[in-house]
């Protein structure tokens, strides 16, 4: 396989699930704060711009964070680099390039999922409120991944698909948890308890809500919000799964076995994945939350830096 | 009882006479038609169609011509304009009345079309190898090395099999004056078109199955085995299975679609100058696994940019290194390296020449009558009837440096005048010809009007003889009155049926 087919592949996924965390987080925040006082609006939406890691940007262009600003920005502003518009143009784009490398559905799918958003206008959005364009972008993401799954075959390239898309969301949710954690314990003054409503609205931008019901029984604990995201061993979109999952595309592609490494980025995500299946949530806590999950997000990025220079940057003739 | 069913039929009444409309009023005009014979009468090859066309309102026909549409926008086959940063996209306009040629027609095009891919093949060896026909003066020596596609670098060297053209698209327009096809123009470079020509198709049986059911359609579909096998034959190396790329200047190329079909129909890789490298005259595509060698390069960039070492060293899409390898044997290149010569627009007056040079043959189709302005007689000929005349710069294509003296403002008229003095080798003029119309589809009118047609058969010379899918891609001037038929200039594309059996 061509390295820049594999590097095209890796990021198709890597944007499409970029666009759909981001739709997810904010039509769950959008339908939160319909309940919540204005004076919590503002604090609720500049987390989410620091989420993403593209505060800086936002505050070039925008005074405050409110839902007005904050969906323009996070949705459709061409001046986002990661807004979900580019993110699907993107994701396109790649498609795009290899559209003779991937099933002619898998094609079909990805355009007409960018043709459809690409109707969509900010101001009309706003107006309805963005559940109508979450949902596509949610709906699609889920669709381009099933249609992918069901028509290209399961090789080298189809892992490089779930390299990405794994890679990816272990970022996002581990961005997700430290941002929320600090928002939401950290800076609640002592006696004052963590709102309910909020935590609920981070368990569901990850679709973990109805899971973490079925699992705890109790109220909803900061500490057991935490164990779910970044440990549980099942859930999607926990960190552990998809470091797991990381691990396993890494080691179909380079046909590594159980105990060994043949790169880089193999032995970090290996050195990871100990840590997050033998580590319980109070060794994390002991550690510092907000030092693990940092520590975290650098680890992913090299891993991600090492399969690029591993199967993407071009060999040179000696 | 009669009463009531007169009523009942009020509303088929209505149906009928909206049916009626689809031809309705429809002027053949000046000019030969495709399909009419004269006002109402379809000619015999186009009887079946005609029926089936006359079943449909114009709305019924509206609705299929946009999901026609759809499907190609939704299948990504469009151009793109990349001016508002994201890339419009621009669907290459498709008219859904078919072009029929009869059958007995289409065999005289195939044997001229076979007999002048040959003469132009001959030619292309020659004049990169012994050159009898300049030391025999049938074509002025200083012709064809001043023309800018003439690549010296070629002269010697062996191209495997001894194949040039392996893909040639040739353009054909039928004269209304005469009624006959004649040959416009050779493109022996890096001809486009061929995906169009397979899509237009595909939709074509969804939006009328029917009417493929009764007619009896010589199928196309073959067209990508048909090249695979050419371009699998030409590799250097002759053992084993040998690695076949295209390679394509990336996804801004208008034609990057086709690029990437083609690709995917032979089953061959689809790469960019950036994925290839030469390392000691061999070259590899670089893969997540190393290096791999690639045998041959059915490439679609021109020879300008192929090797920045040899060519444009500005060139960010070719391959440096590349032509070393290609002269080296070691890598094959389709089409082969200064074909532009043998495509040139005043060489092209030549080509007749070349048909009785190498072949020993009356040629079958004729060339347009053409001014070589290179020629003083003929460029003072031409000077004196710039307002009658077509003129093309030589080296180009695609409809662009040309003037249309019949259509054209004085201001024009005159800037052609400053050009041809000043450079006369890189223009040739030519008459207007009256282009052939066929009815086609006018969304801005809903009605149907005679539009004028070309026609560019796809050939494949596979070193012994020319094997040509039944007709090709014919391209239709969607503006009133235009005989312009390029893409980049308001054109749009028909799906070409040839007939089985006797017509």
């Amino acid at each position: 396989m061509l390295s820049r087919i594999a590097d095209s592949l890796f990021w198709i996924s890597r944007y499409m699930e970029r666009a759909e965390d981001t739709a997810r987080i904010l039509d769950v925040n959008y339908h939160m704060l319909l309940e919540q006082s204005q004076s919590t609006i503002r604090l609720r939406w500049e987390p989410i711009v620091h989420m993403t890691g593209e505060q800086e940007e936002f505050f070039k262009l925008y005074q405050t964070a409110n839902t007005q600003t904050v969906f323009e920005f996070l949705a459709f502003d061409d001046r986002n680099p990661n807004s979900i518009l580019q993110c699907i143009f993107h994701a396109r784009e790649n498609a795009r390039t290899i559209r003779d490398r991937i099933s002619r559905e898998m094609w079909q799918d990805i355009n007409s999922l960018y043709h459809n958003v690409s109707h969509f206008r900010a101001e009309e959005e706003l107006a309805v409120g963005p559940h109508r364009f979450c949902d596509t972008i949610r709906f699609g993401c889920h669709r381009f991944h099933g249609v992918s799954d069901d028509t290209l075959p399961h090789d080298e390239g189809w892992h490089f698909l779930q390299l990405g898309r794994a890679l990816e969301r272990a970022d996002m949710t581990a961005r997700i948890v430290d941002v929320e954690y600090h928002n939401l314990v950290d800076r609640v003054a002592p006696g004052e308890k963590a709102d309910t409503h909020q935590w609920m609205a981070v368990l569901k931008s990850v679709a973990a809500y109805e899971i973490y019901r079925r699992q705890y029984h109790s109220r909803i604990d900061p500490e057991r919000v935490a164990e779910m995201l970044i440990l549980h061993p099942q859930h999607p979109r926990s960190i552990r799964f998809n470091v797991q999952t990381v691990q396993q595309a890494l080691r179909a592609i380079s046909g590594t076995g159980v105990g060994a490494y043949a790169n880089e980025a193999e032995r970090l995500t290996g050195k990871l994945m100990t840590s997050l299946a033998y580590d319980r949530i109070e060794d994390v806590f002991a550690r510092g939350l907000h030092s693990f999950l940092t520590e975290m997000q650098k680890t992913l990025r090299q891993i991600g830096h090492y399969v690029a220079r591993t199967y993407f940057y071009y060999a040179t003739v000696a | 009882m009669r009463v009531a069913i007169l009523a009942a039929s009020m509303p088929q009444q209505q149906a009928v006479m909206a049916r009626r409309s689809f031809f309705a009023g429809y002027d053949t005009g000046k000019y030969y038609d495709e399909m009419f014979s004269s006002a109402s009468v379809a000619r015999p090859h186009y009887e079946d169609v005609f029926a089936a066309l006359d079943r449909y309102t114009l709305a019924e026909f509206e609705e299929r011509r946009r999901l026609a549409d759809l499907s190609f926008l939704l299948q990504g086959i469009t151009f793109t304009v990349y001016s508002d940063g994201r890339g419009t996209e621009r669907l290459f306009p498709f008219d859904l009345i078919p072009r029929i040629i009869p059958r007995r027609e289409w065999d005289v095009l195939e044997a001229g079309l076979s007999q002048r891919v040959m003469a132009l093949n001959l030619f292309l060896q020659d004049v990169y190898g012994p050159q009898r026909i300049l030391r025999d003066r049938t074509i002025p020596r200083s012709l064809v090395f001043s023309c800018q596609h003439f690549q010296r670098q070629m002269s010697g060297v062996q191209v495997p099999k001894g194949i040039y053209t392996h893909i040639s698209g040739i353009d054909l327009v039928r004269d209304s004056k005469t009624g006959d096809f004649v040959v416009l123009e050779d493109n022996v470079r890096t001809p486009s078109g061929i995906s169009y020509v397979l899509e237009n198709r595909l939709v074509m049986t969804r939006t009328f199955p029917k009417v493929f059911e009764t007619l009896e359609i010589l199928p196309i579909d073959h067209y990508p085995l048909e090249l695979i096998q050419i371009l699998r034959s030409i590799a250097a190396r002759p053992a084993g299975d040998p690695t076949v790329v295209l390679l394509s200047p990336g996804i801004h190329n208008s034609a990057y679609f086709e690029h990437s079909f083609l690709a995917q129909q032979m089953g061959i890789e689809l790469v960019e100058g950036r994925d290839l490298v030469v390392d000691n005259n061999i070259c590899y595509m670089k893969t997540i696994r190393g290096l791999t060698r690639v045998d041959v390069i059915y490439r679609r960039i021109d020879d300008d940019f192929l090797d920045p070492l040899v060519f444009r060293e500005d060139s960010v899409l070719g391959v440096p290194g590349l032509m070393n390898a290609y002269r080296a044997g070691n890598v094959a290149l389709a089409n082969a390296v200064g074909n532009g010569v043998a495509d040139d627009k005043a060489i092209y007056a030549y080509v007749p020449d070349f048909i009785r040079y190498y072949l020993g043959q009356d040629p079958i189709l004729r060339n347009v009558e053409t001014y070589l302005c290179s020629r003083p007689d003929h460029l003072s000929y031409v000077l004196d009837h710039l307002p009658e005349l077509v003129v093309k710069a030589v080296g180009e294509s695609g409809g662009y440096g040309m003037l249309m003296g019949p259509m054209s403002t004085s201001d024009k008229i005159e800037e052609f005048r400053r050009k041809l003095k000043a450079d006369p080798r890189n223009y040739i003029a030519q008459p207007v010809i009256g282009l052939s119309r066929v009815p086609s589809f006018d969304v801005r009118t809903n009605a149907v009007a005679g539009r004028h047609v070309d026609l560019r058969p796809y050939c494949l010379f596979n070193g012994e003889k020319v094997v040509i899918v039944p007709g090709g891609l014919t391209r239709v001037a969607l503006e009133p009155g235009s005989m312009v038929v390029n893409s980049s200039q308001g054109g749009g594309s028909k799906d070409t049926w040839v007939l089985r059996g006797e017509q």
